[in-house]
């Protein structure tokens, strides 16, 4: 599929998988996130089923960077204000009247362990599946094509409109906008950016609307696909477990700390 | 449910689709600009004035599935209630005739984002930890070694930055209300019947001009106009 997408193609038995069976497993992911106790727990999680599986679709590369570029700034962050303002006995160092504590620190890693385990399971569904057939997997279980839609035209049509504002500052600045001054002179720029960008798309739409509405975008007939996705029975069997096992995890948590 | 159906037309679902890729793009090219701003509601904020609050609920919460879908920015999906929000405060202020003029739309965005920065504040704090993963992290722990507990500092940050963004996109859109053909503004149906009186002949052929632009002024203008 055209249009923005972190999707890399390939042939790995990762990406021939159904895409709800890597639905279900992100599922799976992101109730280990939330449920797993301990920071041991959540990297075994990672380093033992996720990262195989992202070696497993040859995309380690891609993936790790990926991870590295949104965990990172979040492992900076929590591991100073967590470290600083969480509390604890055992302090490592001090500065001024705050004090750096290990609890703190451990209490960042946790929040940052928890983030990488939901990342990983988003990263792995995304990279390797089409988000048209994701879309289409979850059309034929009775998602709302509309939303499908919606979603697909999105992700299709905004890199041409970030060309179009790109062009759009690129005229203003030959005519003799100037970028580089102070934030007041920037932000003077968004009308004249804005504007022309929003306007013309809103205007847009209806011929949009008619073109889809003639190819029966609102009829109630069922509509087939070109496309098949392959689907076996043990990847049924597999997506069930799955889920089963996320439930069962939320439970068990819900019910832990109850307890 | 009437009012939902009516909110997702053909027509509306594709401009739903146009709201968000705006939503995206102006987000990816603003951050260039290098303002204190985002301005990654525009679209979900047109939406709701033009077409309703459950349209520019669903602009909000899907611009958020597709932020984490495109990998652009993949925890954006946890605010994804948040966005949905905002697109209903829109379609309310703008059903009831605050975006037709730029001080009622000003107060609208200020509200709009003290919501937002107070609904925002317990999803960082509890989802990941008080902390972004961006330049505010600092206002953050500024307002930490202030005596604030977690959720105040992320509710203090939020407050900080939210509401002139919500404030300047609300604006923006007010003002392109204004240059938007009368002919565009009726198709939708949010908007009260005043701002999207009929527009004088030969004007709304034409792209967004000056034309259009003293035409939608001068219908503004024209209480007598306003049809039951």
């Amino acid at each position: 599929m055209r249009g923005s997408t972190i999707y890399i193609e390939g042939s790995s038995g990762l990406h021939t998988l159904h895409p709800l069976t890597k639905l279900a497993f992100s599922g799976l992911c992101f109730a280990c996130a939330a449920a797993l106790p301990t920071l041991p727990w959540l990297l075994a999680m990672f380093g033992l089923v996720i990262l195989p599986l992202a070696i497993w679709g040859r995309l380690t590369k891609a993936f790790l960077k990926a991870c590295l570029l949104v965990v990172g700034p979040f492992l900076l962050s929590l591991s100073i204000i967590q470290g600083f303002f969480h509390g604890g006995e055992t302090v490592l160092f001090a500065l001024g009247r705050f004090s750096y504590t290990l609890e703190g620190l451990m209490a960042g890693l946790l929040f940052a362990a928890r983030l990488l385990v939901a990342l990983g399971g988003t990263l792995l569904l995304m990279q390797s599946t089409d988000q048209a057939h994701l879309m289409q997997a979850l059309t034929e279980r009775g998602f709302p094509t509309r939303i499908a839609y919606v979603v697909l035209t999105a992700i299709q049509i905004f890199p041409s409109f970030q060309d179009r504002a790109q062009v759009i500052i690129d005229a203003q600045q030959a005519r003799g906008l100037e970028l580089q001054t102070g934030a007041l002179n920037r932000a003077r720029l968004l009308l004249p950016m804005v504007g022309p960008l929003i306007l013309g798309s809103v205007m847009n739409v209806s011929e949009r609307a008619m073109a889809l509405e003639a190819r029966g975008f609102s009829s109630p007939a069922h509509k087939t696909s070109l496309r098949s996705l392959a689907d076996t029975g043990a990847q049924r069997a597999v997506r069930w477990l799955l889920v089963a096992a996320a439930i069962a995890l939320l439970l068990w948590r819900l019910w832990s700390a109850l307890a | 449910m009437n009012s939902f159906r009516k909110e997702f037309t053909t027509l509306s679902i594709t401009l739903i689709a146009v709201g968000i890729a705006l939503n995206l793009a102006l987000g990816t090219v603003v951050l260039r600009l290098g303002l204190p701003l985002y301005l990654d509601s525009i679209g979900t904020v047109l939406v709701g004035a033009l077409v309703g609050p459950w349209a520019g609920a669903a602009t909000g919460f899907l611009s958020n599935l597709v932020w984490t879908l495109t990998g652009l920015y993949p925890q954006a999906f946890a605010w994804a209630g948040v966005a949905a929000i905002i697109g209903v405060l829109a379609g309310v202020f703008a059903r009831s005739g605050w975006l037709n003029s730029i001080g009622k739309a000003a107060l609208a965005g200020l509200i709009t984002g003290v919501v937002s920065a107070v609904l925002s504040a317990p999803i960082a704090t509890y989802v990941f930890g008080g902390v972004v993963g961006a330049g505010t992290d600092a206002l953050v722990a500024a307002f930490r070694a202030a005596g604030l507990d977690a959720l105040m500092s992320n509710v203090a940050q939020g407050t900080f930055s939210d509401p002139l963004d919500k404030l300047v996109s609300f604006v923006i859109v007010w003002s392109l209300l204004l240059a938007l053909p009368a002919r565009e503004k009726a198709r939708f149906g949010n908007l009260p019947v005043a701002s999207t009186a009929r527009a004088p002949q030969g004007a709304t052929r034409r792209p967004a001009g000056k034309a259009a632009k003293s035409a939608a002024k001068k219908t503004a203008t024209k209480k007598a106009a306003r049809r039951k």
